[in-house]
C-alpha cells in the first residue's frame, strides 16, 4: 500500500501540474499538512484518544451486536465528545492554519521552537515539506495572541459548532448515501445506515471541518483525495479504508451475529480511524500524497507513440 | 450542410476543442493534398493484413483456452464406467441350488402382475400431493398445496392397494438425466447434463431393454426424450411422441397422451400392449412458465387429479399403475441442480389386487414431508424388474421398496428377504465386475455385511424365526452400504487430466499478461514471428504426441495426447516469440493507482471464489467494486484541473455509480441467498413471469435508451450522418417492436385478448424475427458500408458532385480563403464502432425478459458513462487496464442483473422461443446463449471503445515528421489496432483469470459439501463466458474494428 505514496515535493498535483498545463488560471498553493499541536497535554491526548475510542467500542462491542441501531445512537453523543475534546485540545483550529492562499506566511515562521517531539525530530532537512509545517506558526501566533483566555476558547468552540453542524447536515447524509450505493440497503435498516454513517462523519469529518473549515481549496483536495498525509487526513481516510475492508466479512455464511450489518463496518471504520490518525503521524508518511495516476512522463511517452 | 447543432446534454460547449475543428488551409496542411494513392493504398493494406494476422493471434488464445477447459474438465467432470454386462433371465445372480432348483412364475421372482402402466408427471414434487403441512408458522397454503388429493387418498383409505413416498432424484435433475436413472438404476454422472439438448441413446442394461426383449409389447406416450434414449424399443402403432422443450406450451404434450392413454385402457385393446410409459409434461411447463404459486399450476395439478381417477376407473386387477416425478422444482418452477426442491420428487404405487403392505403401524400414513421415508429413485427400478418378473438390470444399485413386497398384512417378512437377496446378489456381482473393470481391490466393510448377511440367511432358511426379519435387515444394509461406496467412488477424479488443464490455462495467463501489458511498441509486428513459432510449436507437439500415443509410450489415447503435446509446443513456441527480444517487453507490473485497481479487482474476486459465500453472493459484491471504482474516478476527475474535465468527470462518476445501483435492484436470488435477499425480477418469488408493472420497462426503454445514446453522440457533436437515422429511427424501432413482442407475450400469459394461442404466437414470433433481421441483418449491412459520424460544411462551397469525398478535402484546401469545419471530428472512431454495441444490444434486449431490457439498457448507459470517464481521466490514451477489467465487471455483474446466477436452474430454456416455435439448431442453443450471456457478450463488443473513444484522428502525415520523408512510413491505423488488441487481451486476461480460478478453486475443494451445488456451475460459467467472449471478440469486437477503420480512413485518408 505504500507505493503510491511519494514525496509531496515532486508530485503533488501542483508541481506537477504547473509544469505541463499552461493554463492562465492562479494555480493555488497545495494545501499543508496539519500536525498535534506541541503542548504537552496535546500530545499526550492524541495518543490517548484513538485508545480511548478502540476501547470504548471493544468495551460496548456486546452491546452493538444485541441491538446495533439502539447502541449507535446511544454511544453517538459520547463519541462526538470525544471527538470534540480532541480537536479542540489538540487541532489547531481554522483560521490559524495558513490557508493555502497565506501560506507564504508560514515560510517565514519556519524554526518552530520548542519542537521537541520526537516525531518531527527525524525529518531529513531536505524535505522541502520542511517549509510547509504549518500547526506550529498558528499555534505560536495564538500563544502571542491568547491573553484573552475566553477569546481563545472562543476561537476553538466556534470551529466545534461548526463541525457539529456541517456534520449532521451535510457529512451524515453523503455517508449515507455512499453506504447504500455500494450496496448498504435501501428500503430496510435505515435507522442502522444512518447511525453508520453519523459515527463515520464524526470519526472523519470533525477534525477536517475543525482544521480546514469551509475553505473550497482544502475542501477540493479532500474530494481529490491529495491532502498531504497528516492526523487530520489521516484518520478521515482510515475511516473511509476500514469501513471499506469492514464490508468484506459481512457475505460469509460464519452466522455470527456481528455479521449484521453495519457492525462489522464500524468495527474496520474505528480501527481504520485509529490507525490512520496514529499512522500518518508517523515521519515516512507525514506531508505526503496520494498517487494517483501514472507518471506524467509515461503518459507523455505514450502520447508520442 | 451547415448544422444547427442543438446538443441538450451537459456535455454541451464544454470540449469544444475536440468536437469540432475549424482549420483554416495552411501551409502545413500542403502534403496532404500530395499524398500519393499508392502510399495510401500500402498503408491500408498493410492494415488489412495486421488485422487479420491479429486476428490469428486471438484464435490461438481461444485455442488454448478451450484445451485448458477440455483437459480439466476430462478429469473434473465425474466418470463412470459403464459395463456392458446384461442380466439374463436364464442366469440367476445367485449360485445355490436352493434358488436354482425353484420353479417360478416369473424369472428372478414371482411376478405380481402381467403388465404395467407407468405416468411420470414430470416435476411433480412431493408436497403437491400430500396435504399442506406448514413447516413453520408463517407458512401458508400456495396455489400448487392440495390439488392433486387422489394420490393420498387412496394411500390412506386404501394401504393395500396403494401407497405413497416421497421419491428422492439423484442430482442433476433434468428429465433426461432422470429417466437413465429411472430406468438402469445407477446414478448419473454431471457431465451429461449438458446433453440435455440432445439425449444420446442408453446403452447400459435397463428396464426398457429387459422388457423388450422378453416380448414384451411397449408404449409410450408424451415426453419424447424417451426416443432419444431407447430408440426402436417402442410399438411404433400405439406410441406418440412430443416435443418435449416447448416449454411454453402447457397443453399439447398433456392432451396428447391422455387421448391416446385411456382408448389403451378399454378391455378390447388391453391384449395389444404390455407396458405403457406415459410422460405428462403441463407441471414441469407451468413450473418453468408461471412458477408453481400460479393458477395455471393448479388448474394443471387438478387435470392430473382426474386422470389419475380416470385411470384408476380403468384398470383391471393385473396391471399395476406407477404415478411419480422425476424430480421436483425449486420455488420458482426450475430445476437442474440439488436443492431440496428440486430432487424432492413423488412415487404412488396402486393395483387392485391389494398386496401392498407397512411393516410397522408408523409407516401406515404416508410421510408429511419428503424428508422421511424417502426412497431414492433408483429404487423403482428393482421394485418395477421383480413386480413383473424381470431380471433385475445389471447396473442396479437400487433396493426394493418395502411397501411393495411386505403383502397386504405387512408381515411378509420371507418374500421381503427373497427379493432383498436377490437385489443385494446382483449388486454383489455388478460390484464384483466393476472391481475387476477397474483393477481395484473389493471394499471390505461390504464383504463383511454380505457374508453376516447370508449368514443370517441360512439361519432362517433352516428355522424361519427372527432371522428372517435379522438376515433381511442385513441385506439391506448391504445395498445402502454399496450406494454409498458408489457414490463416492463415482465422485472419482482424473487429478493429472485436472492439472494439466489447469497447467495449460496457467502458463496462457502468464503468456498474456506479457502480450497485453508487458509488449512495448506496436504489438502488431509481432504478429509474424508469434504465428509461426505458435504453428511450428503446435505442429511438432501435436506429432510428437500422437507418435507417443502410436507407440504406446502414455496410455492417452491419440487425439488426446497429440492435443495436449500440441497445445504444450504451441505455448513453447509463443514463449520464445514474446521472449526473444527481450528490449520489446518490460515487466507488466501495473502503473499508478489504475493499474493496481485493476489487478486488486480481478485478484481479490479470483481469490473470493475460494468461498462458497462470496461465490453465492458475487453480484453484491461486483456492485462493490463498481461502486468502488466510480468513487475512484470521482476523486481523480477531481484532481483535473481543467474545469470542464473535472465537472464532466466527477457528473460521469456520479451517474456511473448511480446506474450500477439501479440496476442491482433487479435480481434474482439463488436458493443459498435466501432468507437474505428478495427476488424482483419476476413478479413473486415463485413465479417465472414478470408483474403486470415490469411490462412499462420496455417502453421506458424505448422512449429513453436512444436519447441517452444521442446526448453521448451530440457531447462531441457526432450525432450526424448515418447516427441520426441508426440511432433516432432504427434503434427505437427496434426497441418498440421488442416492447409490442413482450405485450403480447404477457397477454399470451394472462390470457388478456380473445385470440388463438397459435394466431399470438406466430405474430409474436413474427416480431421477434423482425427485431432480429433489424439488428443483425439491417445493423450488419449498415455497419459494414456507413460512413462515420461526422458532417463537413464549408463555408464558401466550391462544389464538386463527382468527386469522393476524400478528393473534396483536399481539393477544398487548395482553395485559400475555404474555411472547412468538421462537426464529430472529435470521436471519429467511438462513435463509428459503437453501431456495432447498439446493434447488439438491440437483439440482447430482446432477449431478456422486461426486468433484463431495462439492466440492459442501464448497461449501455453505464458503458457509455464508463467511456466519458476514461476519457477524461486520460485512460484512453495510455491504454490503462481499468478500462477493459471494468467492463469485464459489469459484463458479470448484470449477467446476474438479467435475471441469471450462477446454477444450472436459472438457464431461462424458454428464450429459446422467443424468436423460433420450434426447436432448431443451432439456432436455439445461440439464442439461449445470447440470452444468457447477453451482458458479457455486449460488454465484449465494447471493449475496443476504451482505446477508440474519442481517440484523436491520426493520419500517417499528421504523425510522422513531414520534414523525412525518406523514414520509414508510419501507420497509424496499425498503432490503434495494437492499442486495440492490448484492450481486448486484457479483457480476455481478466475472465481468463477468473476461469482459472474457478477451475483451481472446484479442483482443490472437490470434495466440498457444497462442490455441485456451487463451485462446479461457477466453475462451468466462468468456462462459458471466456469461450463465448473469445469468439465474440474474434468475430465482432475485432473484426468491427476493421470496418469501422477503413470507412474512417476512406474519409480522413491514412
Amino acid at each position: 500500500m505504500a507505493s503510491p505514496f511519494s514525496p509531496a515535493s515532486s508530485l503533488s498535483p501542483a508541481a506537477s501540474s504547473s509544469s505541463t498545463s499552461g493554463q492562465p488560471l492562479v494555480e493555488k498553493p497545495p494545501v499543508p499538512p496539519v500536525n498535534i499541536l506541541p503542548s504537552p497535554t496535546s500530545q499526550i491526548y492524541s495518543f490517548v484518544q484513538p485508545t480511548l475510542l478502540l476501547t470504548l467500542f471493544a468495551f460496548r462491542f456486546d452491546a452493538l451486536t444485541a441491538n446495533p441501531a439502539r447502541e449507535l445512537l446511544n454511544s453517538l453523543p459520547w463519541v462526538l465528545l470525544l471527538q470534540l475534546s480532541y480537536v479542540m485540545v489538540c487541532l489547531p483550529p481554522v483560521g490559524t492554519v495558513p490557508s493555502p492562499s497565506s501560506s507564504k506566511v508560514t515560510d517565514t515562521g519556519s524554526p518552530v521552537p520548542g519542537d521537541g517531539e520526537r516525531k518531527s525530530a527525524p525529518r531529513s532537512p531536505s524535505s522541502p515539506s520542511v517549509a510547509l509545517r504549518p500547526g506550529k506558526p498558528g499555534y505560536r501566533r495564538k500563544q502571542q495572541t491568547g491573553k484573552n483566555v475566553w477569546a481563545g476558547i472562543w476561537a476553538k468552540l466556534m470551529p466545534a459548532f461548526l463541525s457539529l453542524a456541517l456534520l449532521s447536515l451535510l457529512a451524515t447524509p453523503v455517508l449515507a448515501i455512499l453506504l447504500v450505493l455500494f450496496g448498504a440497503p435501501l428500503t430496510t435498516q435505515n435507522a442502522e445506515t444512518m447511525l453508520c454513517a453519523a459515527h463515520m462523519a464524526v470519526l472523519s469529518a470533525t477534525a477536517l471541518i475543525y482544521v480546514h473549515g469551509v475553505d473550497g481549496a482544502a475542501w477540493k483536495e479532500v474530494w481529490g483525495f491529495a491532502l498531504p498525509a497528516d492526523t487530520v487526513w489521516g484518520g478521515a481516510l482510515g475511516t473511509g479504508l476500514g469501513a471499506w475492508f469492514g464490508a468484506i466479512p459481512i457475505p460469509l455464511d460464519w452466522d455470527r451475529p456481528w455479521q449484521a450489518f453495519p457492525i462489522t463496518i464500524l468495527v474496520g471504520a474505528y480501527i481504520g480511524y485509529a490507525v490512520g490518525t496514529l499512522v500518518s503521524r508517523s515521519p515516512f508518511l507525514y506531508g505526503k500524497r496520494i498517487r494517483f495516476a501514472p507518471e506524467d512522463n509515461e503518459i507523455a511517452e505514450k502520447k508520442k507513440n | 450542410m451547415v448544422q444547427s447543432q442543438t446538443p441538450r446534454s451537459v456535455r454541451e460547449d464544454l470540449n469544444p476543442n475536440s468536437s469540432s475543428i475549424s482549420s483554416p488551409p495552411s501551409g502545413s496542411k500542403g502534403p496532404q493534398g500530395k499524398v500519393p494513392a499508392e502510399t495510401t493504398r500500402q498503408l491500408e493494406q498493410d492494415f488489412k493484413r495486421k488485422h487479420l494476422g491479429v486476428l490469428g493471434v486471438l484464435v490461438w488464445i481461444l485455442v488454448v483456452h478451450l484445451a485448458g477447459i477440455w483437459f480439466f474438465k476430462k478429469g473434473f467432470l465425474l466418470t463412470r464406467m459403464v459395463l456392458e454386462d446384461k442380466s439374463s433371465c436364464d442366469v440367476l445372480p445367485l449360485d445355490d441350488s436352493a434358488s436354482l432348483s425353484q420353479t417360478r412364475d416369473g424369472c428372478w421372482h414371482d411376478k405380481s402382475f402381467d403388465k404395467a402402466v407407468v405416468i411420470i408427471i414430470d416435476a411433480l414434487r412431493y408436497d403437491f400431493t400430500v396435504p399442506f403441512a406448514p413447516k413453520d408458522e408463517s407458512e401458508s397454503v400456495h396455489l400448487f398445496h392440495n390439488n392433486i388429493p387422489v394420490l393420498y387418498e387412496t394411500s390412506v383409505n386404501n394401504p393395500a392397494n396403494a401407497f405413497l413416498l416421497p421419491f428422492i432424484a439423484d442430482p442433476p435433475t433434468t428429465t433426461l438425466q432422470r429417466l437413465k436413472g429411472l430406468t438402469t438404476g445407477t446414478l448419473p454422472t454431471f457431465l451429461d447434463a449438458g446433453s440435455n439438448f440432445a439425449g444420446s441413446a442408453i446403452d447400459e442394461d435397463n428396464l426398457v431393454a429387459q422388457l423388450r426383449n422378453a416380448g414384451k409389447n411397449l408404449v409410450q406416450l408424451g415426453d419424447d426424450t424417451w426416443h432419444s434414449l431407447f430408440p426402436g424399443y417402442f410399438d411404433a402403432n400405439l406410441t406418440h411422441a412430443y416435443d418435449s422443450f416447448n416449454v411454453w406450451d402447457l397443453h399439447t404434450v398433456d392432451n396428447g397422451v391422455t387421448e391416446h392413454l385411456f382408448p389403451l385402457l378399454r378391455p378390447e385393446n388391453r391384449t395389444k400392449w404390455d407396458v405403457i410409459f406415459g410422460h405428462y409434461l403441463g407441471v414441469d411447463h407451468a413450473g418453468h412458465r408461471y412458477g408453481p404459486n400460479h393458477a395455471a399450476m393448479a388448474a394443471k395439478l387438478q387435470e392430473m387429479d382426474r386422470v389419475i381417477r380416470d385411470i384408476i376407473a380403468a384398470l383391471d386387477d393385473k396391471t399395476l399403475l406407477v404415478v411419480m416425478g422425476d424430480h421436483g422444482m425449486d420455488i420458482k418452477g426450475d430445476h437442474g441442480g440439488e436443492s431440496d426442491d428440486e430432487v424432492e420428487a413423488a412415487l404412488w404405487m396402486y393395483s387392485k389386487k391389494g398386496i401392498f403392505g407397512r411393516t410397522t403401524k408408523d409407516t401406515l400414513l404416508p410421510p408429511k414431508h419428503a424428508r422421511e421415508r424417502f426412497v431414492p429413485q433408483i429404487d423403482l427400478v428393482p421394485t418395477l424388474s421383480l413386480l413383473l418378473g424381470m431380471p433385475i438390470p445389471f447396473n442396479n444399485i437400487g433396493s426394493p421398496i418395502e411397501e411393495a413386497f411386505a403383502g397386504s398384512k405387512g408381515n411378509d417378512f420371507a418374500n421381503l428377504l427373497a427379493v432383498n437377496r436377490l437385489t443385494a446378489a446382483q449388486i454383489k456381482r455388478y460390484q464384483h465386475q466393476y472391481v475387476i473393470a477397474r483393477g481395484a481391490g473389493e471394499d471390505a466393510e461390504s464383504m463383511a455385511l454380505w457374508a453376516a448377511a447370508e449368514a443370517e440367511w441360512k439361519i432362517a432358511s433352516k428355522s424361519k424365526t427372527a432371522a428372517v426379519r435379522s438376515s433381511y435387515d442385513l441385506y439391506r444394509r448391504y445395498q445402502r452400504h454399496t450406494l454409498e461406496i458408489c457414490r463416492g467412488l463415482w465422485a472419482r477424479f482424473d487429478v493429472p487430466s485436472m492439472i494439466q488443464g489447469i497447467a495449460i490455462s496457467f502458463v496462457g495467463i502468464a503468456l498474456l499478461v506479457f502480450y497485453a501489458r508487458g509488449l512495448k511498441g506496436d504489438r502488431t509486428e509481432l504478429t509474424p514471428r508469434l504465428l509461426a513459432f505458435v504453428g511450428v510449436g503446435s505442429g511438432v507437439g501435436a506429432v510428437a504426441g500422437a507418435a507417443s500415443a502410436l507407440l504406446a509410450l502414455t496410455e492417452m489415447p491419440t487425439v488426446e495426447a497429440s492435443a495436449l503435446l500440441g497445445t504444450i509446443g504451441s505455448l513453447l513456441g509463443a514463449s520464445l516469440a514474446i521472449f526473444k527480444e527481450s528490449s520489446n517487453l518490460s515487466l507488466p507490473l501495473p502503473n499508478g493507482m489504475w493499474g493496481w485497481l485493476a489487478v486488486f479487482f480481478t485478484v481479490s474476486q479470483s481469490i473470493g471464489f475460494a468461498s462458497n459465500s462470496y461465490t453465492i453472493w458475487e453480484d453484491d459484491i461486483l456492485l462493490f467494486f463498481l461502486t468502488t471504482f466510480g468513487v475512484c474516478a470521482g476523486i481523480s476527475s477531481m484532481r483535473q484541473k481543467a474545469t470542464t474535465g473535472r465537472v464532466l468527470g466527477v457528473y460521469h462518476s456520479i451517474l456511473f455509480i448511480i446506474l450500477g445501483r439501479l440496476a442491482s435492484f433487479s435480481r434474482l436470488c439463488r436458493e443459498e441467498q435466501m432468507p437474505f435477499c428478495v427476488s424482483t425480477y419476476y413478479s413473486s418469488a415463485t413465479s417465472s413471469i414478470s408483474a403486470p408493472w415490469q411490462l412499462a420497462i420496455p417502453f421506458t426503454v424505448t422512449l429513453f435508451l436512444p436519447g441517452v445514446v444521442r446526448s453521448f453522440y451530440a457531447g462531441s457533436k457526432s450525432y450526424e450522418g448515418a447516427a441520426t437515422l441508426w440511432i433516432g429511427f432504427a434503434f427505437r424501432l427496434g426497441l418498440l417492436v421488442t416492447s409490442m413482442f413482450w405485450i403480447l407475450e404477457a397477454a399470451d400469459d394472462g390470457e388478456w385478448l380473445p385470440l388463438r394461442k397459435d394466431t399470438l404466437k406466430t405474430v409474436r414470433v413474427f416480431l421477434a424475427q423482425l427485431v432480429l433481421a433489424l439488428a443483425f441483418g439491417a445493423g450488419t449491412g449498415a455497419y459494414l458500408y456507413t460512413k462515420p459520424c461526422v458532417s463537413i460544411s464549408v463555408s464558401k462551397p466550391q462544389d464538386d458532385p463527382n468527386a469522393p469525398p476524400a478528393p473534396i478535402i483536399a481539393g477544398q484546401q487548395q482553395q485559400p480563403r475555404t474555411t472547412l469545419t468538421i462537426l464529430g471530428f472529435g470521436n471519429v472512431y467511438g462513435t463509428r464502432f459503437f453501431f456495432l454495441v447498439i446493434n447488439f444490444a438491440l437483439a440482447i434486449i430482446l432477449m431478456q425478459k422486461p426486468m433484463g431490457q431495462g439492466a440492459i439498457a442501464l448497461l449501455v448507459w453505464q458503458i457509455l458513462s464508463l467511456l466519458e470517464i476514461l476519457d477524461t481521466n486520460a485512460l484512453t490514451l495510455t491504454n490503462s487496464a481499468i478500462g477493459p477489467v471494468v467492463l469485464g465487471l459489469l459484463g458479470s455483474f448484470y449477467f446476474f442483473k438479467t435475471g441469471h446466477q450462477a446454477v444450472l436452474s436459472s438457464i431461462q430454456w424458454e428464450t429459446a422461443f422467443i424468436p423460433l416455435s420450434t426447436i432448431k439448431y443451432p439456432w436455439s442453443p445461440l439464442v439461449v446463449i445470447l440470452n444468457t450471456f447477453g451482458a458479457q457478450i455486449l460488454v465484449a463488443i465494447a471493449v475496443p471503445l476504451t482505446v477508440l473513444w474519442k481517440r484523436p484522428l491520426q493520419t500517417h502525415d499528421r504523425v510522422s515528421q513531414p520534414s523525412s520523408p525518406s523514414a520509414k512510413l508510419i501507420n497509424p491505423a496499425t498503432k490503434m489496432l495494437s492499442d486495440v488488441v492490448q484492450a481486448a487481451t486484457s479483457h480476455i486476461l481478466y475472465l481468463a483469470t477468473i476461469n482459472l480460478a474457478t477451475t483451481m478453486w472446484a479442483g482443490h475443494l472437490r470434495r466440498h459439501l457444497m462442490l455441485y451445488r456451487i463451485f462446479c456451475p461457477r466453475f462451468m460459467m466462468g468456462a462459458g463466458v471466456l469461450a463465448v467472449v473469445d469468439v465474440v471478440i474474434i468475430l465482432f469486437a475485432i473484426a468491427g474494428v476493421r470496418w469501422s477503420t477503413l470507412s474512417v480512413g476512406e474519409i480522413f485518408g491514412w
